[in-house]
């Protein structure tokens, strides 16, 4: 019989939060120095993105997609292999530019890229994109039986969460949790995060308080997680704990996400603390403002999400939203795009 | 890599991830004895080790049971084990974060430490000193090793997390026993951690460097099974039986490889098999009783392989060049020693405790380029010239001797004299490294200029990386920019932008 990590189970053990995050930002600056010295170094490009992309979404570091097209530039310009060309995509991907991503594949595999390396980023575009969901699942099914390991696993139980499939996903994300035998938090804060959100927004009927428990999970194993402490503290403003919600969001008011900000307004406005709030709309708006003139594909939905709310601008975030469906009609890019429809219809 | 990133596990934390091990005789004293690991590959300025592993440097006492092409060293059963755990950080009272850990000594006794403390720390009666902290990596790799060709060193300036244990040798390890050794190192997790399946005995495990990187990894080797995390899983000193056919033919095969990388044939069948055979015990031999020296590493599996008395103590010291006197070993069999594109690594070791250099800090970055509507050709015929003067700052360049170490001496229209060194020039790749010798208040400073075919017309890309020594690191990076832009700005009429 399988066990899998129980709510009563304290989980794997790993390295502390704190010392991974330094360790990631010792190893990515690293990474960085020797790309200076020779853009061609074997491996070292790759490093970068894998460490920028860490950098991007556990510690709201989202300066990390313009050093990322940075290294795509000066890599493609030192590098006239496939190597470059993969990382290209790589950086497009993460921005959410999987039209310019497939380019860049289709590229590779003319020069002759390791199929492995296309394939890899073809099933990532294609679940991003909600495209061609059958193939994707049975591949990503085959990729996590043939492993099992959680990298592989996570993406599974994401692609089942994605297509309703609640009950198998969170088997997936808590087998993902205890098959783990390594020691890096990066990976179990992810897990924690992703069974958080599937109990906290994606089932049909919510149930914070798992949700909570899972983010608080995820907090545990590292404290700088942003998007974590993001998340649980929405679900403590909810339950009217404003001073839970306001010290989870202070630490990471440091990062660079503008969804701090926003949250942590609206957990000051429940505290009739208007002028800060205020303040601190400004701050999310002029943040957001910015990151979508850079980046606008990659922080469309989270923009869109920001103006139907606080952000007070349903104009604006119903054109965020059908941009962010054009890019990538999945099923939750349509519905909340229907849903801001709706409000901006109804205001 | 000496054992660097060597496989998808040792990938997660970095600091679990097992780069080098050394054994050599103290330079301060010849009656001790020095063993030291280093973990997390290229770290930069402010690694730290995890709070959750168990590093360890293990010893067992070796006898030579066989020689020739029957070569055999047989380790006995018991152990000497030091084994340090480091806490998670707290603050000081200025609010520094620091790191404290503790070393198990052989005999159960431990040895508090702080991390970064370049004393150490040592037992009242002085007989063991140790060390952790961050370190500048002793190893430099200066190959392709798949295609064994040149490079500049892989690892410059790159930093490492070290541990180093001292100990009186007569006290700790008795060689009136036996004076020669095996060592291993290994980095071990919490057991009992995965629900679903057994716990991995450890995650990282390193005995001569390169037994994953480039003999169990041979990187000309296609189409090949990646043992490495199924070697690092296997218990050191004690590989099992069903396991070792597969681990030796790999060997077999990958020396074979190697020996026909010059495309000679130095190894006959059988002395390659044998040296497969002594390789597949990974343990980093070293014998007390003899010298340990820069050059000694490896020489006891070489002369017991040939069939002779060793005559040194093996080890491995902080400057051995040791992958150039593997790679020797394996192409040709020491016939012509293979000297890699590196002499040393980014600073030697130093002759006190704890024996590795300080910690190499950040190098600043300028790189500035300039899209020109001219071939690469005829723009690299007027800047590829090492002592030509189109800079339009420059008032003279001098050049002193010729091809590469030439010297050439800038003057400046500000009066500055600058003197730079050519490292390395390529006309066929437009490209051209050089440093700077004087005349800037900089140190390591490498600097490359390259142009590059792009669309109809080039680009050319100036870049360097260096440590300001008199001023602020900002007002140089300025100072470097501007000489870069300006140079490149004055390209634009001579050549025409491209559009």
């Amino acid at each position: 019989m399988t066990a899998f990590v129980e709510l009563d189970h304290p989980g794997p053990s790993a390295t502390d939060g704190e010392i991974a995050a330094i360790n990631l930002e010792s190893a990515r600056r690293g990474a960085w120095a020797r790309f200076a010295q020779d853009p061609s170094l074997p491996g070292v490009a790759e490093a970068i993105v894998d460490d920028e992309r860490l950098a991007l979404q556990f510690l709201g570091d989202l300066d990390a997609l313009d050093r990322l097209d940075v290294l795509a530039l000066q890599f493609a310009r030192a590098d006239g292999s496939s190597r470059a060309v993969l990382v290209r995509a790589e950086v497009a991907s993460t921005a959410h530019r999987f039209d310019d991503a497939r380019g860049y594949l289709a590229r590779a595999a003319q020069m002759g890229a390791p199929r492995e390396a296309i394939e890899r980023q073809v099933l990532a575009i294609d679940q991003a994109c909600g495209v061609k969901l059958d193939a994707v699942l049975a591949a990503r099914r085959e990729v996590a039986t043939a492993s099992g390991r959680l990298e592989d696993l996570v993406p599974l139980g994401s692609l089942l969460a994605d297509l309703e499939r609640f009950a198998e996903a969170d088997t997936v994300y808590r087998r993902a949790l205890s098959s783990y035998d390594d020691v890096s938090p990066f990976p179990l804060a992810w897990v924690c995060f992703q069974l958080g959100m599937l109990w906290g927004e994606l089932v049909p009927e919510p149930d914070p308080n798992l949700a909570a428990i899972w983010y608080r999970r995820a907090v545990g194993y590292l404290p700088g997680y942003v998007k974590a402490r993001v998340h649980l503290a929405e679900i403590y403003a909810s339950q009217g704990r404003m001073g839970d919600a306001e010290a989870l969001l202070l630490p990471a008011l440091s990062s660079s996400d503008p969804e701090v900000n926003w949250r942590f307004a609206d957990v000051l406005t429940a505290q009739g603390r208007f002028e800060q709030a205020e303040r601190q709309l400004d701050t999310a708006r002029s943040g957001f403002e910015q990151l979508l003139e850079r980046h606008l594909l990659a922080f469309a939905d989270h923009a869109a999400e920001f103006y139907a709310g606080s952000g007070n601008d349903h104009r604006r975030a119903l054109e965020l939203a059908r941009t962010n469906v054009d890019n990538r009609p999945t099923r939750r890019a349509v519905e909340q795009a229907d849903a801001i429809a709706m409000i901006a219809d109804a205001a | 890599m000496s054992d660097h990133v060597d496989g998808p596990r040792s990938i997660g934390d970095p600091a679990a991830d097992l780069s080098d091990l050394f054994a050599f005789t103290s330079p301060e004293s010849p009656a001790r004895t020095v063993l030291a690991a280093c973990v997390f590959p290229s770290a930069g300025e402010d690694a730290i080790f995890s709070n959750i592993i168990n590093y360890s440097i293990a010893v067992r006492r070796v006898t030579v049971a066989s020689v020739g092409n029957s070569a055999k060293f047989q380790p006995a059963d018991d152990e000497i084990r030091f084994s340090f755990r480091f806490d998670v950080l707290k603050r000081d009272a200025a609010g520094k974060a620091i790191q404290r850990g503790v070393c198990t000594l052989p005999e159960g006794g431990e040895l508090p430490l702080t991390v970064n403390d370049e004393k150490g720390a040592s037992t009242p009666e002085g007989d063991i000193r140790v060390f952790a902290g961050l370190r500048s990596d002793p190893f430099y790799l200066a190959w392709d090793a798949g295609e064994l060709k040149r490079l500049p060193n892989l690892l410059q300036h790159t930093n490492v997390l070290c541990i180093v244990v001292e100990f009186d040798t007569r006290r700790v390890l008795d060689p009136t026993k036996g004076s020669l050794f095996g060592a291993i190192a290994e980095t071990v997790p919490p057991q009992q951690r995965s629900l679903i399946a057994p716990a991995i005995p450890r995650i990282d495990w390193i005995g001569r460097p390169e037994q994953t990187n480039i003999r169990l990894y041979n990187p000309a080797l296609v189409g090949i099974d990646d043992l490495r995390d199924l070697w690092n899983q296997q218990t050191p000193f004690a590989i099992p039986k069903q396991l070792q056919p597969l681990f030796l033919q790999r060997l077999k095969d990958s020396l074979a490889n190697w020996d026909m990388r010059d495309g000679k044939a130095d190894w006959t069948p059988d002395a390659l098999a044998a040296n497969a055979s002594v390789f597949l015990d990974d343990f980093l031999l070293f014998d007390v009783a003899k010298p340990i020296n820069d050059e000694s590493h490896l020489e006891i599996e070489k002369s017991t392989i040939s069939g002779l008395p060793y005559q040194t103590g093996g080890g491995r010291t902080v400057d051995a060049n040791s992958i150039d006197i593997l790679l020797t070993w394996l192409v040709n069999r020491d016939r012509e020693f293979l000297q890699g594109g590196a002499t040393g690594a980014t600073k030697p070791g130093i002759k006190v405790f704890p024996y590795f250099a300080t910690p190499n800090t950040e190098l600043q970055t300028v790189a500035e380029s300039v899209e020109l509507a001219a071939t690469p050709d005829d723009v690299w015929s007027l800047i590829g010239q090492f002592g030509g003067a189109w800079h339009p700052l420059t008032a003279r360049v001098n050049l002193t001797g010729a091809g590469i170490g030439q010297l050439r001496t800038v003057l400046t229209l500000d009066g500055q004299k600058i003197v730079e060194r050519l490292e390395a020039v390529d006309d066929a790749k437009r490209v051209l490294r050089y440093s700077i010798v004087a005349g800037v208040g900089v140190s390591h400073y490498t600097g490359t200029l390259e142009v590059k075919l792009k669309g109809s017309g080039c680009v050319v890309d100036w870049r360097a990386q260096f440590l300001a020594t008199d001023k602020t690191d900002r007002a140089v990076k300025v100072m470097v920019s501007t000489w870069f832009k300006t140079g490149l700005e004055s390209l634009k009429p001579r050549f025409g932008a491209a559009a």
